[in-house]
């Protein structure tokens, strides 16, 4: 019950963020896809740069139950997965968590149409998973869970170094977020 | 937009990412999706799935992938009270939240889609579908590979984000061009 309450307040404050950083309006995500303001950029790579330096620094301290990571695996799956995502991404400027999140106040037709294609798209997934298991795309350029430093024995690594190694690359995403300009003439 | 809005925005974001892993695991959302789609599949069709005898939370399937990890999806697909969904449903109450306590208008979004409402319709079924196929096949989206996992120092959150922001950015200058409802 209270993993139930956590829940609740966890996905309450994500979808706040999402909304606060601007990130749940399909306009500010399509501006940044076309290159024509950068903000939201400079928010998530700062966003994600702050959450590394926290998760870093709480590892060294001892203080972060390390058996909470989840790491996911690598294989080609990701590689066309994620070319297949970015071009839904590209052509609505959504993506799942801020589909669900502008259900209450964005466009009502488009976001419902979002989310029944979203229900629609896993759905056929599910049916086709075992053509793509066939086609051995999760055994190609299957590195397991990788990660770039050493934050548990659990999962392989690229470098010995552990979490002074993702404090640091934390705080490279906060320089290159805050030298990162909004617009940019090409 | 405030000048060092991308600052807060940003530190809330981290701090959400951060309090994730710290108190229970990270972020996601995509796999919420095959859970609901597949509660009403297999809502539909009983049988295809099974329960494992003597075996309380492995399940069965002639699908392969709800067979996956001894069944785990099917097992959330029949108790959709439990942690992951709910986050996903608690999404959208503090988004509304944000939305009514920041009365920050130009976060709204107007009835900037051009077109009529079943073009419209259409148009975001379409993004959705393969947005969330894309993400299946990728095991995780921007949520789960790009942000929680990036902020662990996941390989694959690179890969990721290196390969939507590939077709995404061409895709997103395109339909500006060439897509009506674009805009």
């Amino acid at each position: 019950m209270s993993k139930i309450i956590l829940s609740i307040i966890l996905g309450s404050a994500f979808g706040f963020a999402l909304y606060y950083a601007g990130a749940a309006n399909r306009k500010n995500i399509r501006a940044m896809l076309r290159l024509e303001d950068l903000t939201l950029m400079k928010t998530i790579l700062y966003g994600i740069g702050f959450a590394s330096v926290l998760i870093g620094s709480s590892t060294l301290l001892g203080i972060l139950d390390t058996a909470h990571f989840s790491i996911k695996s690598m294989n080609a799956g990701v590689l066309i997965g994620g070319a297949i995502f970015g071009i839904g991404f590209g052509l609505i400027g959504s993506c799942p968590g801020t589909s669900v999140a502008s259900l209450p106040y964005a466009n009502k037709v488009k976001t419902l149409g979002i989310v029944a294609g979203g229900l629609f798209g896993a759905f056929l997934f599910s049916l086709t998973y075992g053509n793509w298991v066939a086609s051995g795309v999760f055994q190609a350029l299957n590195l397991g869970k990788l990660t770039i430093f050493k934050i548990s024995p659990k999962f392989p690594a690229l470098f010995v170094m552990g979490a002074e190694g993702l404090l640091l690359l934390g705080l490279g995403f906060i320089i290159i977020s805050y030298f990162l300009p909004t617009k940019f003439k090409l | 937009m405030k000048k060092n809005h991308w600052l807060l925005g940003g530190t809330l974001l981290g701090i959400v990412f951060f309090l994730a892993v710290f108190l229970i695991k990270p972020v996601g959302v995509s796999t919420q999706f095959s859970v609901l789609s597949g509660k009403i599949h297999t809502a539909i069709a009983a049988d295809v799935t099974a329960p494992v005898p003597g075996k309380p939370k492995e399940f069965t399937s002639t699908n392969a992938y709800y067979a996956k990890s001894k069944g785990k999806l099917v097992g959330n697909m029949q108790n959709l009270v439990n942690y992951d969904f709910i986050f996903v449903l608690s999404i959208p109450l503090g988004a509304y939240a944000a939305s009514k306590l920041t009365g920050r208008k130009e976060q709204a979004i107007t009835a900037m889609s051009k077109g009529s409402k079943l073009s419209q319709f259409a148009l975001g079924f379409l993004g959705g579908a393969v947005i969330l196929y894309g993400a299946r096949l990728a095991d995780g989206c921007t949520s789960g590979h790009m942000m929680a996992g990036i902020s662990q120092g996941s390989f694959s959150g690179f890969v990721f984000a290196a390969a939507v922001f590939a077709t995404a950015i061409p895709t997103a200058i395109l339909a500006k061009k060439y897509l009506a409802g674009g805009k």
